[in-house]
């Protein structure tokens, strides 16, 4: 039970005093920013880099943080989409579907509770899962040399377009664009100046920082002004506040089942919390059949897509701490957090630093008991803060992020950047582009060239090298399989659209 | 449909651009058979040929519900944002941090639909009170630029 020792580390390493204020102002910051419109967990995360780095925090520390404010956020979200209607972002669009109506008829309080106590279900069952399957998965992953990585990380960026739906072109052509983008700056292995026109500036790459921040905050800033309301009139939370026990074990099945089902979608990369937060609700809205009042305010339509992304965003983690690929935006922001440490996320972490992984593992846990109880107490200030008008918000957010890409190189070059990203990103947004997969593919970029250099260096030369062994050769089939998923999906389409036009 | 078109186009020449200055990197001593130049040669290929596809077939763009269509206006509005933002990095070291937050601040507030004396208070607060925050609290160094005198 070397896990459980390991385990009991983790709690100690969370439990220090220290580390709990650092959670609980993790868990509040994020809550806030996850509350605002045009501030999401990617944006929240990325925003507290560079100023965890300057606090000088010690890097179990600055991941706890993190961790915090990413479930702050997630939980930020959750608010909105109860009490206004308004989806933070794309995950808790689900939840609206029932949270709203439930907030309606007076139950806001019940309602956001409930949200809270299934989320803390799903991101449980996820981290006993994580428990039992990282470590595992991290011996396994250190037999992987670099041709398997190689193939892995086409694997991880295939299932991103696979996973993505209904425009993997485009998924693609985002992620090529990221992949390209890491290409950018001094060569590591021949000195080579790449793509840097000249600049000094972007001799050591595009910095992570600002490539999130223009793309995800300056493009939404640039698309608050096309819709000119001043703040919302939230639902008012009265009432009871706690759910009851009688609710709580009628969803508890859904929690069950959608927890293991979002922790699977969690691990696969690409799927992610939206995909995740779909299938759970659509899942349960079937089982229930006709005794639901799915979309009028039905406790389970709320629970099973909270539980599926509380369990979705631990189950992320899986895959970014055993093999260093991540699988969702925000786990793509973790991963530059860490570069930042110096620390390489891989099968190696869970040997050399335990402390960290654990430590992690642990907070996750601390944080979302955290999240439940202040609940009870500030959701009527957290509402308050619904009612802030865009004017004042946004010059605010602008300054805040313009503070963030600064703390990172102090040159103003990076603004200008940042604002070049920015309007490209606002492009790419209205022509319908997703933009995480931007990310992914800058994160994954520099990997997978280095590993394709190195498997080539190995063999000579030789291409074959990169479907010789076993693994290699199951993660080619594999991703064929994720290729083709979309064409049949189209394919399918279509063929019902025939069958319209025939009957019709 | 016809903006995606040029936009895939305009990508479409950016990458033969790039394509073009990555052509002659090469290593000047190389101890792999890779080089420098076979990734991003990759990226920008497939790239391309993605965006070919784009040009022929565009995809639908499905537009949300509660988004409004692109006016003139909102168009001036953006290019007004930008215009702004850029003018914010140009002023952030010379005028230093307070002076061009509250310089930009103060325009985009009136952009979003503040009052004039409203937006004044909120964005000079929150410049001196951000600055306090991260400068002073936080370690964050910014630039104190035209203010620097009042220092010490």
């Amino acid at each position: 039970m070397d896990t459980m020792s390991y385990l009991g580390q983790g709690f100690g390493v969370a439990l220090s005093p220290y580390n709990l204020v650092t959670a609980l102002c993790g868990t509040l910051i994020g809550t806030v920013v996850g509350l605002l419109p045009g501030l999401g967990p990617i944006n929240g995360v990325a925003l507290l880099i560079p100023i965890a780095f300057a606090l000088g925090l010690p890097p179990e520390s600055a991941l706890i943080l993190l961790a915090a404010v990413y479930l702050g956020c997630e939980y930020g979200g959750r608010i909105s989409s109860i009490l206004l209607n308004i989806p933070g972002e794309a995950s808790t669009v689900m939840t609206t579907l029932d949270g709203y109506p439930m907030a309606r008829q007076g139950l806001a309080g019940v309602a956001l509770s409930l949200s809270a106590w299934s989320s803390f279900i799903g991101a449980f069952i996820a981290t006993c899962g994580m428990v039992l399957f990282a470590p595992l998965l991290a011996k396994w992953a250190i037999a992987f040399g670099p041709a398997e990585y190689f193939v892995l990380m086409v694997f991880a960026i295939v299932c991103l377009g696979g996973m993505a739906g209904d425009k993997p072109l485009k998924t693609f052509i985002a992620a090529l664009i990221g992949l390209f983008l890491s290409a950018v700056g001094i060569d590591a292995n021949s000195g080579v100046y790449r793509f840097t026109g000249d600049s000094v500036h972007l001799a050591d790459g595009i910095q992570f920082v600002v490539l999130v921040l223009g793309l995800f905050s300056i493009s939404e800033i640039l698309l608050l002004l096309e819709k000119t309301h001043h703040g919302h009139q939230a639902v008012k939370a009265t009432g009871r506040m706690l759910f009851n026990l009688k609710e709580a074990a009628s969803v508890f099945t859904v929690n069950i089942r959608c927890g293991l089902l979002g922790f699977i979608m969690g691990v696969l990369p690409g799927a992610g919390a939206t995909l995740a937060s779909a299938v759970a609700y659509m899942t349960e809205k079937r089982i229930a059949g006709a005794s639901g009042k799915f979309g009028k305010g039905d406790a389970r339509g709320l629970a099973a897509p909270e539980t599926a992304i509380g369990a979705s965003c631990c189950g992320a983690l899986v895959p970014m701490l055993t093999l260093g690929v991540p699988g969702s935006g925000t786990t793509a922001v973790m991963i530059g957090a860490l570069t930042l440490y110096n620390i390489t996320p891989g099968p190696l972490l869970f040997e050399q630093q335990p402390d960290i992984v654990w430590g992690l593992i642990a907070s996750l846990f601390i944080a979302n008991i955290m999240l439940v109880i202040l609940n009870i107490p500030m959701i009527r200030i957290f509402t308050r803060i619904l009612a802030v008008p865009n004017w004042a918000l946004v010059p605010v957010i602008a300054i805040i992020t313009a503070i963030g890409v600064y703390a990172v190189h102090a040159t103003t070059f990076d603004l200008f950047l940042m604002v070049g990203i920015g309007i490209m990103g606002y492009i790419l947004r209205k022509l319908d582009f997703p933009l995480s997969p931007i990310l992914l593919g800058f994160i994954l970029g520099g990997l997978m060239e280095q590993n394709l250099r190195r498997a080539l260096s190995i063999s000579n030369g030789e291409l074959g090298i990169l479907w010789s062994s076993p693994i290699s050769l199951s993660v080619w089939v594999l991703t064929a399989c994720m290729l083709t998923l979309p064409l049949l999906r189209i394919w399918r389409r279509r063929a019902l659209q025939r069958r319209a036009m025939a009957d019709a | 449909m016809i903006l995606q078109r040029i936009f895939a186009l305009v990508l479409l020449a950016v990458c033969i651009a790039l394509a073009v200055m990555a052509w002659p990197y090469q290593a000047a001593f190389s101890y792999e058979p890779v080089g420098p130049r076979a990734y991003p040669l990759l990226m920008l290929g497939l790239m391309g040929l993605g965006l070919l596809y784009l040009v022929f077939r565009p995809t639908p763009i499905v537009h949300k519900d509660d988004e409004p269509a692109l006016d003139r206006p909102t168009l001036i509005k953006i290019a007004a944002c930008v215009g702004l933002l850029i003018v914010f990095a140009a002023t952030f070291e010379s005028l230093g941090f307070i002076v061009s937050a509250i310089l930009i601040g103060l325009p985009m507030a009136r952009l979003y639909g503040g009052r004039w004396l409203h937006s004044a208070i909120v964005v000079v607060a929150m410049s001196i009170f951000l600055y306090w925050l991260f400068d002073r609290v936080m370690d964050v160094p910014l630039p104190l630029g035209l203010l620097s005198v009042l220092e010490n």
